[in-house]
């Protein structure tokens, strides 16, 4: 199984090439609000996937070093949700509401398919004697 | 009536992410204790499990906060 550096760059990566084909839709299609909706919605999730890998280490970190463990987080990507949410209520015409939470929820359906795919493409040997 | 909405959603939901972050964390360090040598393999499963489990509670405050702005 790859390690935490190496799931976060390659979800890094497909998001940016999903940023990259949704800014296209932003300035070629007749929904820009939709558009530009989830663009932010996909930004503060990239933004909450960083926070999350961030704090896995250091959590890795101290337990390796036998210190208190550090807080997930889960206050701070909880306000991240409300900061996108708050900017798409304060400019409905440039953002669509309902497009930002769907495009907050973007990296976590990514993430799902993406280890269902490697997982059915390199199985775990140690599973079965699990 | 829109407060105690906002408010029931954010607090059972988070009550939801307590429980399961809980559980996650709990079982991971049980398990690094154990066996020290598959750290990286539970570490990984615990991010993609934390991840998976906050999904629904970042749903639930952002339905909150467009109920009490509404």
């Amino acid at each position: 199984m790859e390690n935490l550096r190496q799931i976060h760059n390659r979800q890094k990566r497909a998001l940016f090439f999903l940023l990259a084909l949704l800014a296209l839709g932003w300035g070629f299609s007749p929904w820009p609000t939709v558009f530009a909706g989830l663009i932010l919605g996909v930004l503060f999730g990239l933004y909450n996937f960083w926070i999350l890998t961030r704090r896995m280490e250091r959590f890795d970190r101290n337990l390796a070093e036998g210190k208190k463990a550090p807080s997930l987080g889960s206050g701070l990507r909880f306000a991240s949700g409300i900061a996108a949410a708050a900017i798409a209520v304060s400019l409905p015409e440039t953002f669509n509401l309902i497009a930002t939470v769907i495009g907050l929820m973007i990296p976590y359906l990514f993430l799902l398919a993406e280890r269902i795919i490697s997982q059915l493409k390199h199985p775990d040997p140690g599973g079965k004697e699990r | 009536m829109g407060l105690l909405a906002a408010a029931l959603a954010v607090g059972l939901g988070a009550l939801g992410a307590g429980i399961g972050n809980g559980l996650i964390v709990s079982k991971t360090v049980e398990g690094i204790a154990r066996q020290p040598e598959a750290r990286g393999v539970l570490q990984t499963t615990m991010f993609i499990g934390v991840a998976l489990v906050e999904a629904l509670p970042i749903i639930a405050v952002v339905i909150a906060f467009i109920v009490m702005n509404r």
